[in-house]
């Protein structure tokens, strides 16, 4: 090797070393690592707070630079699902220092478990040919699944939707709007209108005897979502929305507490001392936070109801302020630009409309979540996606990271496929407009 | 596929364009209203900053101490038991009964939540305890107590509740505010707690009351601008002016007779106001009341006043012929009403009412100085000093004689409300007014709760004021 070639390789590996994946991966792991580390030296030294300050980093790093090197992927998109995750993590240890809680701690599990789920996805897209007999399995096993509560189920906030299976309680709506993504995609990109259109009532009955709107609400617009995207029929597609519409509107005449939710919704404080409590301390949360923040750890989040789950954007606005609020905001609108993008490269209709419809499923959660937490629209209770405690929320969330993944890989398969195939034809055809490009 | 990648674009546009006004949403409404919701007594987070953070103090235009803490961290007020009485609805109390006053509305100040990190560590450093900024009021306390006083002294108005206003028409400052009855912040026994009047409510900033005559100023603003000739028309007043089914009355039954707009704005002849009101309808109405801020949503920086009304639905021509004289659903705050004079005052701008005169830290870091802002125009020049000479008529030789003060040319407009009160017609009274004079640029509004005449009730209280204020100020 001359002296030359010596270099060039030494640049080479230099220039390797800073890559932008390498360089954020590092940044966010310097985040979280100091985060933990301010949080558990602020008292007494709390050890949990020191493992996990090396635990989540550990994760970060595991997901987002290790388990890539197995298949094609899109290191953005996963390096922010991380983050957030991440956050979520750093957010619930912060409340729990004072609260005797441990949620950061199992929220830790989940996040590990989240990433082992979303692994699990990408096998499923990438490797699973035989669809027309998986795809029956994943459809009456989900059905099933998603009834199971009304049989045995728990109440919990006014909602039958959950289920206690050997001292794990878990929430089967959220794992099968997975399942739901697949049998929809699947159907449609067969153009075969009955099953899905079944299944998706099916599931949005059985919501609705659940009364557990918030999570209808999703399915139905995701599923609308991508009626509209497979087909492009406008005009039913208006029908949808007018039927929405109008459900919504029969819901408010009908039911009382739709009436009052859109009452606390417009004016909160005249309702301090009883529903509007919630809604009220949330706003004085995030307006204590002003532009800054009041910093991490600090503030007091434990006053707003479930400021766990479905407040948590409260917290983080509070915390670290309105503008890291609207920098999260801008994280989601990059997720739902780069699952765009996967699903607009994708070869084939079924993996297009898989990766569509979990990008606007993703969307529409969090709009509905954030936009009822800003006072945009009356809060429905459904998780804000990663960062919300809890395991089947994580579940089902990087589930759908897993399976734009999937196809993510699957599409770079294919590109390095034609690269491939271009080569060769360059190398053994004469080709006359063939440029070295 | 070519076809579904458009309409995957759409899509993603549709869930992104939400996000965005969900953000835009959020920043904008933190902007507008984050101040109104931290400072909210029920904000349990300044409460508890309270215990780590020493408040800062608050301070008169004149230096005076108003409020500050003793060596236990405790908030303390003036040690004369009268004067820290007088200014209690303007600074609030400890327990949080007043609401938004400086003490709560500029917590984020005087609890040091504006202090940069670096100032925070040098703190830190230093060993020190966290101190919140100082805040320099516009408001003379001195003024606020001889306010007090002055109702005190008048037979009518003893023992009565009230609000009184006094701000500088050229800069907006405000320079008192009083609300009737007031207590003692740092003993609030039961008598207060349980007093029917409410001592805890400030009348001035949250009470919005029909305004009664003083609302002919804008009625008159509303003639002028409307219909041509108003000034030379003769209106026939008869003592009631049958419209529909009632009887529009005067005040003790005057009967003017023939009659023009500038002399009924000097007696205050009702008919003649509900006539005009009637002759250019409604919507005329509500246009000028609504460029004179009705309806509008107040966002003041330094103070939280309640909306002022002009009624937005479609109405008979009774309740029309009512609200040209300030009846009849139309409602507004006694700031307000100052404000309205202190537009007229001001050639036709209405200044925003601002209360803080600076802001420091307590190494001496000027968070926020002074700055005067337009409100809004409410009427032309042209018309203000038209108004202007009815009012000063009013004052020289019309129904607020008793305002006048020597030396000084004083415009001012009276006012009797009627307003029903636990199933009875009660009549409060109003005096609006200003000095009319560069080096006393001052507005003032007085208003007695069921004080029955604006004339002898309200406009010696106004009179205390401007003499004060010829007095004690340069």
């Amino acid at each position: 090797m001359s002296k030359r070639q010596a270099y060039e390789a030494y640049r080479k590996e230099r220039q390797d070393k800073r890559r932008p994946d390498r360089r954020m991966c590092s940044a966010m792991m310097l985040f979280f690592f100091s985060g933990f580390l301010l949080i558990s030296l602020k008292n007494e030294i709390a050890w949990q707070g020191l493992a996990l300050s090396i635990v989540v980093p550990a994760l970060i790093y595991v997901a987002t630079m290790w388990l890539p090197r197995f298949f094609p992927a899109d290191k953005l998109l996963l390096s922010i699902a991380n983050f957030l995750c991440a956050l979520g993590v750093l957010i619930l240890y912060s409340t729990d220092l004072d609260g005797g809680t441990s949620r950061g701690i199992q929220q830790a599990m989940y996040y590990g478990v989240g990433i082992l789920v979303m692994l699990f996805c990408i096998m499923l897209v990438r490797y699973i040919r035989r669809w027309s007999f998986f795809i029956y399995v994943i459809m009456f096993g989900a059905a099933l699944l998603l009834a199971l509560p009304l049989a045995i189920g728990t109440e919990q906030n006014g909602a039958t939707n959950w289920i206690n299976i050997g001292g794990t309680s878990l929430q089967p709506s959220e794992i099968v709007k997975l399942a739901l993504l697949l049998v929809l995609s699947y159907f449609m990109s067969r153009n075969r209108l009955l099953p899905w259109l079944l299944f998706a009532l099916f599931s949005l009955g059985v919501l609705m005897l659940q009364k557990d709107l918030g999570t209808a609400l999703i399915y139905y617009f995701t599923a609308l979502f991508m009626y509209y995207a497979a087909t492009g029929n406008l005009l039913m597609t208006g029908f949808g929305l007018v039927g929405a519409a109008g459900a919504s509107v029969a819901g408010y005449m009908m039911f009382a507490h739709v009436k009052k939710r859109v009452a606390i919704w417009r004016n909160p404080w005249m309702y301090y001392e009883t529903s509007g409590y919630q809604i009220v301390q949330m706003l004085m949360a995030i307006a204590s936070g002003g532009l800054f923040g009041v910093g991490l750890g600090l503030g007091s989040p434990r006053v707003i109801p479930v400021y766990f789950t479905d407040c948590i954007f409260a917290v983080i606005c509070e915390q670290f302020g309105i503008i890291f609020g609207v920098l999260v905001l801008v994280m989601y609108v990059i997720m739902i630009l780069r699952g765009t993008s996967i699903a607009t490269s994708a070869r084939h209709s079924f993996h297009g409309l898989l990766a569509l419809g979990a990008t606007s499923m993703l969307g529409i959660q969090t709009f509905v979540i954030i936009g009822g937490v800003l006072k945009l629209i009356p809060l429905t209770g459904v998780t804000m996606p990663f960062v919300s405690y809890g395991g089947t929320s994580m579940v089902s969330c990087m589930g759908l990271i897993g399976l734009l993944q999937g196809v993510d890989s699957l599409n770079r398969d294919d590109l390095s496929y034609d690269y491939e195939i271009s080569r060769s034809l360059q190398e053994t055809a004469d080709l006359p407009d063939a440029d070295n490009r | 596929m070519k076809q579904l990648r458009f309409r995957f674009r759409a899509l993603a546009l549709i869930v992104i364009g939400l996000l965005t006004v969900a953000g835009v949403y959020g920043v904008y409404s933190v902007s507008t209203y984050g101040s109104r919701w931290f400072s909210n007594a029920r904000n349990t987070r300044y409460q508890s900053a309270k215990r780590t953070v020493v408040q800062g103090d608050i301070i008169d235009r004149n230096g005076v101490v108003l409020a500050t803490v003793d060596e236990e961290g405790n908030r303390v007020y003036q040690s004369n038991i009268k004067s820290r009485s007088a200014i209690v609805h303007l600074i609030g109390d400890n327990e949080g009964n007043v609401a938004n006053g400086v003490d709560s509305f500029q917590a984020n100040y005087l609890l040091g939540f504006e202090t940069s990190l670096t100032e925070r560590v040098t703190a830190l450093l230093r060993g020190e305890t966290r101190r919140g900024d100082n805040v320099t009021l516009t408001a003379d306390s001195k003024l606020c107590t001889a306010i007090v006083d002055a109702f005190a002294s008048g037979e009518v108005s003893r023992g009565k509740a009230g609000a009184a206003v006094v701000l500088n028409y050229q800069t907006g400052e405000l320079l008192a505010m009083v609300s009737l009855p007031v207590f003692d912040p740092m003993n609030i026994s039961e008598t207060v707690t349980q007093n029917t009047q409410h001592p805890f409510w400030n009348r001035a900033l949250q009470s919005t009351l029909p305004p009664g005559s003083t609302f002919k100023i804008i009625t008159t603003a509303a003639a002028l601008e409307n219909l041509s000739d108003v000034e030379s028309l003769i209106f026939t007043c008869t003592g009631a002016t049958q419209v529909m089914d009632q009887l529009i009355r005067d005040y003790n039954n005057a009967q003017h007779g023939e009659i023009t707009l500038a002399r009924a704005f000097r007696v205050s002849c009702n008919n003649t106001f509900s006539q005009a009101a009637l002759l250019m309808g409604d919507n005329a109405l509500r246009k000028t009341a609504e460029s004179f801020g009705f309806n509008d949503n107040f966002l003041f920086r330094d103070i939280v006043v309640e909306n002022s009304v002009y009624p937005t639905s479609s109405r008979n021509d009774v309740e029309v012929a009512w609200s040209g004289v300030g009846q009849s659903q139309v409602a507004a705050t006694p700031l307000h009403m100052c404000m309205v004079a202190a537009a007229i005052a001001n050639d036709g701008v209405m200044m925003e009412p601002r209360l803080l005169s600076k802001v420091e830290s307590p190494s001496g870091v000027v968070r926020l100085k002074y700055s005067q802002k337009i409100y809004r125009r409410a009427l032309s020049a042209e018309l203000a000093q038209k108004i202007d000479g009815y009012m000063k008529d009013v004052v020289e030789r019309g129904t607020g004689t008793r305002a006048q003060v020597d030396g000084l040319t004083i415009a001012g407009k009276t006012g009797s409300a009627e307003s029903a009160a636990n199933g009875q017609n009660v009549t409060h009274a109003w005096f609006v007014g200003y000095i009319d004079d560069d080096a006393y640029p001052y507005a003032c509004c007085v208003f007695v709760e069921e004080g029955s005449s604006g004339g002898s009730v309200a406009a010696p209280i106004a009179k205390t004021i401007f003499t004060y204020l010829k007095n004690n100020t340069k």
